[in-house]
C-alpha cells in the first residue's frame, strides 16, 4: 500500500500559508520568534474563534487550508502532537490561580489549556467523528502521531488523515527555558547552524497540518513510505531497523540521495546529526531547516514539510544545504528525515517522489 | 483470522492502595477512599479527592529510588504501578516492545509550585520535568531498553488511548507486546480547573444518581503488558485474559459539553464491539466511564440505551472508590475490570439510591458475584475523546 | 431599570466573553443571552459566574441556578442589584 501526502499548510516563522521560504528566507533577527499569522477572519467566524488564543487559531486556520470542505466530514482520522500543548492558555490559568489565591477562576483558560484542545477543535470544526488522538512526547510528539496515522492506513482502517503539529513558545516559557540552557545568548547566524561551537537554538513556533491519503490526487506532494521510532539506539540497531524498513520499499540505505537533518545551532545537538546521518547515508545531500524555522517540540514536522516540498518542487534551494555547492545535478528522490531529541528518542521518515 | 492480544501483566496504584490485591480487597468489601486531601496543598480543603495515601517519599522508598533523584509525583505513580505490572507478567526483555504512557498533567504538580521561583533560575530541574514525555522518559529508563516510548494525552482517555495504540502496533507487526496505561498525580491546577467547571462533588460522588452534584477527582496509574498471543506462549507467560477489541472516536461537539446524541460514547462502544466482533448480548459487565456529573452521567446512559437497547448489561461506574483518575482512568479502571473478570465479581457503584429521571438506568449497587467471560470499559475525555476496550476471558486458540 | 448598570454589564459581557465584534448598542437586553440571541454556550455561563463573583461579590453555588439569572442582561442586571455584596 502507499501513503501519499496530498496537502500540506503551515504557519511558522516564515510567511504563512506560502513556502516563500524556499526562494526568499525570513531569518531569525531574535533569540525568540513569534508566528507570522495570517489574516484570521479569512479563514475564522468571530464566533469560532473568540475563545481561541493564537496557537489554535494557527492551528484551525492550517486544518481549513489543508483540508476542502467538502473531504472534511469524511476524513478518517485526525493526529495531533504538540510539545507543550496550548501553553499560553495553561500559563494564564496558573497565573491566575496563583495569584488570585484559587478563587474566582476563568474556566475558559483551563479548558483551551489541555493539549487534546487542539486535535478536538478541529474535529468540532470539521463535524469529524474518526480517531482522534494526541501525542505529547518531547521532540517526537509530531513524529509519534505521524507514526499512529501511518499504522491506521496500514492496518486498512483508514484512507485518509489529518495530522498537525503544532507547538507555541510563550514569552514565560521562553524565559524559563533560556534558565535550562535551551537558548543561544546572542542571535543565530546560519554559521551558527553549519558549525556550531556553542551550545543552545533559537525559539520557533509551527502549526502544520498535513493531509494523507492512499491515493494520488492531481496534485500529491510525494509518498510517504513509513516512520520508525527508537529510544536510545545503538549504530548497530539504528542501521539495522532503518535497512529493514527501507528494504519494504525495494530501498537500501544507497538510495537515498537526501537527508533533512534537524541541526538547530547547538553543538551537541547538531554533532549527533553529523555522526547518525554519516553512520546511515554518508552519500546523501544534507538538508537544513530550522536555522529558518527555530525550534519547538514538534519542528520535525517542519522537517517532513520542508522534504516533501523539495521533492515536489523537485528542487533543493542552496539555502538549505548544510555544505554549499553539494546540490549535484540530481533531483531529490528518495529522502530520509531524521530526528533526534536530546540523543534519547529519534525517528526516520521515508519520502518518495511519486 | 488475526493472533489474539493477551494481557500478560497488570499493575496498579490509586487510593485503594498500591497493588493489584489491595485493589481487589477494597471492591469486595465495597470500601472506598475519597477524602479530605493530606499531600496536594491547595486552599479547597473542603474538597474531597481521592488522593493515594503515599507521599512521594514512600512512594520512593517503595521504589528503592534515592531520595535526592528529581521527579514529579505522575511518574513516580507510574513506576510503582509499572513495576507491579512488569513483574505480573515476568517480562524481562523489552527490545522489539513499545513503552506508551498517557498522562495530561505531567509535571504540573511542581511547576505550580515553583513557578515563581523557576524565574530567578531556581528548580530548573522541574522546568524541564514539566511537559508530558519528561515523566515518561523517566519511568520507561529506569525500566528497560525499549524499542520506542511515547505519550498520548487526550485527557481523560489518555490511558485508554494507549492501551489501543500499543493493541494496534502489535496487531500490525510493529512490536511483539507494549507496555500501555496511564498515570496522573493531583495538581492544584487541575483540581481549579474542574472546580472552576463547577463540576466537582462536596460530598462523595454518586454516578448516575439523579441527586448527582459532580465528580471526586483521584489520583493514581496503572499499565498492562499486552502482547501477542504466541509471544506469550513462547516465553511461557501466565495470560491473565485477551483484549478482544476496542474503539477510539469523536464526539466533535463541544470542548466540555456531550452531544444531545451522546454520538462519540456510541460510537466508541459499538466499533469496540465491532472491533472484537462481538454481539451486545456477549458483554456481561460494564465499567462505566460514569463520573458523577450530569453531563456524562445522563450522555452515557443514553448512549448505553442506544447501543444496548432494552438488555443493557449490569454496569457500574468504580470511580465511585478511586474518584476520577483523569489521564490513568482508562488503565486503571481496566485493571479494575480484570480484577473483576478474573475473580467474576461486579464492583459495586458506591453512592447511588435513584435513578435520573430522563434515562432511569440503575447501576450495580453492591459488590456482586457473577460467572463473567466478556466486559467492557468506557473512558470518555475533554473534547470529546472517547474510547471503549473490551476484555475476555483468555481461550487457548 | 438600573439603565447605568444594564450598560455596565453590556460592556463587562463583551470584554470576559470576547465578543470582539459586538458594540453594548447591538446587544438587546431584553433578548435572551442563550440559544438564540447571543448565541452563549455552557462555558459562557461559567464565565458570567465569575464575572459576578468578581465584580460584585455574588457566589453562586451551583451552575445550574445560572439559568434563571441569566436569561437576559435585564433580569441578571436586576438580580446583581439585589444581591449585590460590592
Amino acid at each position: 500500500m502507499s501513503i501519499y501526502i496530498e496537502k500540506i499548510a503551515q504557519i511558522s516563522i516564515q510567511s504563512p500559508l506560502s513556502d516563500e521560504w524556499m526562494r526568499d528566507p525570513i531569518y531569525p533577527t531574535q533569540r525568540h520568534c513569534r508566528f507570522i499569522c495570517p489574516d484570521f477572519k479569512q479563514f475564522l467566524s468571530p464566533a469560532t474563534s473568540r475563545r481561541m488564543g493564537t496557537l489554535l487559531k494557527c492551528a484551525l486556520t492550517s486544518a481549513f487550508n489543508c483540508v476542502k470542505e467538502e473531504n472534511r466530514t469524511q476524513l478518517d482520522g485526525i493526529f495531533t502532537g504538540s510539545g507543550l500543548g496550548c501553553i499560553e492558555n495553561t500559563e494564564k490559568f496558573l497565573t491566575s490561580m496563583l495569584e488570585n489565591n484559587e478563587q474566582s477562576l476563568s474556566p475558559t483558560n483551563f479548558i483551551q489549556s489541555t493539549h487534546n484542545t487542539i486535535g478536538s477543535q478541529i474535529a468540532i470544526a470539521f463535524q469529524c467523528h474518526g480517531y482522534n488522538i494526541t501525542f505529547s512526547h518531547r521532540g517526537l510528539s509530531f513524529d509519534s502521531a505521524l507514526m499512529n496515522a501511518l499504522l491506521k492506513f496500514k492496518l486498512n482502517e483508514i484512507h485518509s488523515a489529518l495530522v498537525n503539529a503544532s507547538d507555541e513558545m510563550s514569552d514565560a516559557y521562553f524565559k524559563l527555558f533560556d534558565h535550562t540552557g535551551y537558548w543561544k545568548k546572542s542571535i543565530c547566524t546560519t554559521d551558527d547552524f553549519k558549525h556550531a561551537i556553542s551550545s543552545g537554538s533559537f525559539a520557533g513556533e509551527n502549526s502544520v497540518s498535513f493531509l494523507l491519503t492512499d491515493k494520488k490526487a492531481e496534485h500529491t506532494l510525494c509518498e510517504i513510505g513509513d516512520i520508525e521510532l527508537f529510544h536510545t539506539p545503538s549504530d548497530k540497531e539504528l542501521i539495522d531497523r532503518t535497512t529493514r524498513f527501507l528494504s519494504s520499499y525495494q530501498l537500501t540505505l544507497n538510495d537515498i540521495d537526501t537527508v533533512v537533518l534537524g541541526h538547530n545551532g547547538d553543538v551537541e545537538n547538531d554533532e549527533e546529526y553529523n555522526r547518525i546521518s554519516n553512520l546511515l547515508v554518508p552519500h546523501a545531500r544534507k538538508v537544513i531547516y530550522k536555522h529558518i524555522f527555530g525550534e519547538s517540540f514538534t519542528m520535525s514536522a517542519m522537517g517532513v514539510y520542508v522534504g516533501a516540498t523539495c521533492i515536489n518542487q523537485q528542487h533543493i534551494p542552496s539555502h538549505l544545504l548544510l555544505q554549499e555547492g553539494s546540490t549535484g545535478h540530481h533531483k531529490p528522490t528518495n529522502i530520509l528525515v531524521v530526528n533526534h531529541f536530546k540523543k534519547i528518542d529519534y525517528s526516520i521518515t521515508l519520502l518518495r517522489s511519486c | 483470522m488475526a493472533e489474539k492480544i493477551v494481557v500478560t501483566g497488570y499493575g496498579i496504584i490509586s487510593s485503594l492502595g498500591i497493588g493489584v490485591d489491595k485493589t481487589k480487597e477494597a471492591l469486595l468489601k465495597e470500601e472506598r477512599f475519597i477524602g479530605k486531601v493530606l499531600h496536594l496543598q491547595t486552599e479547597h480543603t473542603d474538597i474531597p479527592c481521592g488522593e493515594v495515601k503515599e507521599s512521594d517519599d514512600e512512594l520512593r522508598r517503595h521504589l528503592g529510588i534515592n531520595s535526592d533523584y528529581i521527579v514529579t509525583r505522575t511518574p513516580l505513580l507510574a513506576m510503582t504501578a509499572l513495576k507491579e505490572a512488569l513483574q505480573t507478567s515476568g517480562i524481562t526483555d523489552s527490545t522489539n516492545t513499545a513503552f506508551i504512557n498517557g498522562t495530561t498533567v505531567g509535571g504540573m504538580e511542581k511547576s505550580e509550585l515553583y513557578y515563581n521561583e523557576f524565574f530567578n533560575g531556581k528548580h530548573t530541574e522541574y522546568i524541564t520535568a514539566h511537559d508530558c514525555g519528561a515523566g515518561t522518559e523517566q519511568v520507561g529508563q529506569l525500566f528497560g531498553h525499549f524499542s520506542f516510548m511515547t505519550t498520548i494525552s487526550t485527557a481523560c482517555s489518555s490511558a485508554a488511548n494507549s492501551i489501543i495504540l500499543g493493541a494496534d502496533l502489535i496487531k500490525a507487526g510493529k512490536v511483539d507486546a507494549a507496555i500501555v496505561g496511564g498515570t496522573e498525580s493531583l495538581s492544584k491546577f487541575h483540581l481549579n480547573g474542574f472546580n472552576s467547571l463547577m463540576i466537582l462533588e462536596h460530598e462523595a460522588c454518586r454516578p448516575f444518581d439523579k441527586n448527582n452534584q459532580g465528580l471526586n477527582l483521584g489520583e493514581g496509574a496503572a499499565f498492562l503488558v499486552i502482547e501477542k498471543e504466541s509471544n506469550a506462549k513462547k516465553r511461557g507467560a501466565h495470560i491473565l485474559c485477551e483484549l478482544a477489541g476496542y474503539a477510539n472516536t469523536c464526539d466533535a461537539f463541544h470542548q466540555t459539553a456531550t452531544s444531545a446524541e451522546s454520538t462519540g460514547a456510541y460510537l466508541a462502544m459499538s466499533k469496540a464491539l465491532q472491533n472484537a466482533g462481538l454481539k451486545t448480548s456477549d458483554i456481561d459487565y460494564i465499567n462505566a466511564h460514569g463520573t458523577g456529573t450530569e453531563d456524562n452521567d445522563i450522555h452515557e446512559s443514553i448512549a448505553l440505551k442506544k447501543v444496548f437497547g432494552e438488555n443493557i448489561p449490569p454496569f457500574s461506574s468504580t470511580k465511585s472508590y478511586t474518584g476520577h483518575t483523569t489521564s490513568a482512568a482508562g488503565a486503571v479502571e481496566s485493571v479494575i475490570s480484570i480484577i473483576a473478570l478474573l475473580n467474576n465479581f461486579m464492583p459495586a457503584n458506591i453512592g447511588f439510591s435513584e435513578p435520573i429521571d430522563a434515562t432511569g438506568l440503575k447501576p450495580i449497587t453492591h459488590t456482586t458475584k457473577k460467572q463473567l467471560n466478556t466486559i467492557m470499559t468506557n473512558s470518555f475525555g475533554f473534547g470529546g475523546n472517547d474510547s471503549s476496550c473490551i476484555f475476555s476471558k483468555y481461550q487457548v486458540s | 431599570m438600573d439603565k447605568t448598570l444594564v450598560q455596565e454589564l453590556k460592556e463587562e459581557i463583551i470584554e470576559v466573553l470576547n465578543l470582539e465584534e459586538m458594540k453594548p448598542e447591538d446587544i438587546d437586553a431584553s433578548a435572551p443571552l442563550f440559544g438564540e440571541g447571543l448565541g452563549l454556550d455552557s462555558i459562557d455561563a461559567l464565565e458570567l459566574i465569575v464575572l459576578m463573583e468578581k465584580n460584585y461579590g455574588i457566589k453562586l453555588k451551583n451552575a445550574s441556578e445560572g439559568k434563571e439569572i441569566f436569561r437576559s442582561i435585564e433580569i441578571m442586571a436586576d438580580y446583581i442589584s439585589k444581591n449585590r455584596t460590592k
